[in-house]
């Protein structure tokens, strides 16, 4: 017999899975608003807004959850995580909706070299994709493939930081002005995504083993 | 009985776990050092039988100093007998009897030689229902012991009673009415009497056998409030059938479950994080 518990319970995974998928999407219309060209800001607007009123909603059931049954263990575990990670997928969707600004401001009219966008998104994508893997089958072995392709993030963006700076050294800061400080930014909020990637990892990770972080 | 396992100053980790009954155990070290008071009351292999039939199997774990340590699991694990063999109550049921080492700083109470109303002198006891004694007042429930145990200087026993009541915070609502019955006052008070009761034998352990079970939510939250604070005179163990209670009050808390202790740790990692399977499924209300 289901405990009265595991209504909530049930009701909060929903919401999660349900704010996984969207955050995804969310990433995925940005990304391709700045290499396609085509305006998304509305989707992407429209989709940021349901996630901040899911997680509120996460909170509340989960809050509900403490004052009337007084969760134990895993239930207690997953009770504290999934408001971490409902937070986690709110800012998915907050970075996902910089993006897009980011292009809207700065990449209107432009052509820019969208290389390091690309080879960083395809690493951002893999990880908030494991990281929703491991959240879907609780295997809180994938945060260490998480931790990789953020030590990869990170280089990447790191060189890409230097290179720019180093090649506005050399040439004419106002032509590349606009793109570099669009394509910086994106960067920076893809940077952003992994390491919220890995929190989630870490979420998942303290679910199964009730220990923090394997990183910190 | 007597077998010398692990003396009392030796450091065992709150998270001893016992793997079997036998005489090896296992020691798990936690991952998080802390402070660990010191041990004790340590119980070393102890058995209790009623008549045939074993009801504890092979106990091994450290009561720590001045805190407060819960031994919760369902009905017929074992707990109340546990709580009643730390004090050689449990030998006075008729058929009962108990073998194993139950060590108070470094006295063994099972030795032969020891006289078991000594040991109820150390460890006090308060029960499931308050049980004042009916006849007497407020006043005379608190003194009974002292008397019995031949005080006879009023002034040693008016002082006595009333740092006694006060540590049971209820002297400022009897202070008036010392000479009334204590079947008088209400379910809460009485129960707060009967610590006062135990208290005043100034003992260095008192073992709370479900103490508010009787009892309605404001008077039980007194009660868990008065227990908290008395640790820093005394060592407390409660049994508890309230896994919120235990949560709320302990520093440690055993998980038993027919006869056996499952899991034995400091309170936050065992209902954060138990590490034993049956401990999850009773603390999550999944069986018992």
């Amino acid at each position: 017999m289901p405990r009265l518990m595991d209504l909530g319970i049930s009701s909060v995974s929903e919401n999660l899975s349900e704010m996984g998928n969207m955050a995804q999407r969310s990433l995925q219309i940005a990304l391709d608003s700045y290499f396609q060209n085509n305006r998304s800001r509305k989707k992407v607007f429209e989709l940021n807004e349901k996630l901040r009123s899911l997680e509120d909603e996460v909170g509340d059931i989960a809050t509900e959850i403490v004052a009337r049954y007084q969760p134990v263990a895993k239930d207690l575990r997953f009770i504290r995580a999934s408001m971490e990670i409902a937070y986690i997928f709110w800012r998915f969707g907050r970075y996902s909706y910089d993006i897009i600004d980011t292009v809207d401001e700065l990449h209107t009219g432009l052509d820019c070299n969208k290389t390091a966008v690309m080879e960083m998104s395809s690493f951002v994508l893999k990880a908030m994709e494991l990281s929703l893997l491991s959240l879907r089958t609780r295997d809180e072995t994938i945060v260490e493939k998480l931790y990789e392709l953020d030590s990869t993030v990170d280089t990447l963006y790191r060189k890409y930081l230097r290179g720019t700076i180093n090649a506005n050294n050399k040439d004419d800061w106002k032509v590349h002005s606009r793109c570099d400080i669009c394509n910086i930014l994106i960067l920076r909020y893809l940077e952003r995504i992994s390491d919220h990637a890995c929190y989630l990892g870490d979420c998942v990770s303290y679910l199964v083993t009730g220990l923090s972080s394997p990183r910190r | 009985m007597s077998r010398t396992l692990k003396g009392p100053e030796e450091e065992l980790s709150p998270t001893l776990q016992v793997s079997k009954v036998s005489e090896s155990v296992e020691i798990e070290r936690p991952t998080e050092v802390k402070d660990i008071p010191p041990a004790k009351l340590s119980i070393r292999n102890l058995e209790a039988w009623f008549g045939t039939k074993r009801a504890l199997k092979g106990i091994n774990l450290d009561v720590r100093e001045n805190s407060i340590t819960a031994f919760i699991g369902p009905s017929g694990c074992g707990k109340t007998t546990l709580i009643r063999c730390l004090n050689r109550m449990h030998e006075m049921t008729p058929g009962a009897s108990a073998k194993g080492q139950a060590i108070l700083d470094g006295m063994d109470m099972y030795d032969a030689k020891v006289d078991p109303v000594t040991i109820k002198r150390r460890i006090g006891m308060v029960f499931q229902k308050p049980n004042p004694f009916p006849t007497m007042s407020i006043y005379d429930n608190v003194a009974a012991g002292l008397k019995l145990n031949g005080i006879k200087d009023k002034k040693l026993i008016d002082d006595i009673v009333r740092e006694s009541l006060e540590g049971a915070v209820l002297w400022e609502e009897v202070k008036n009415e010392l000479n009334k019955p204590g079947m008088g006052l209400s379910g809460g008070q009485q129960q707060r009497l009967c610590i006062a009761r135990a208290l005043a034998m100034q003992p260095e352990i008192l073992l709370m056998d479900e103490p508010t079970s009787a009892l309605d939510p404001i008077a039980s939250s007194k009660i868990e409030e008065l227990v908290h604070g008395m640790k820093k005179d005394l060592t407390v163990v409660i049994v508890t059938h309230n896994m919120q209670q235990a949560a709320r009050v302990s520093d440690y808390t055993a998980f038993m479950y027919l006869g056996e202790l499952i899991e034995y740790g400091d309170t936050k990692q065992i209902f954060e994080n138990p590490r034993m399977e049956l401990t999850e499924r009773y603390i999550s209300g999944k069986f018992g």
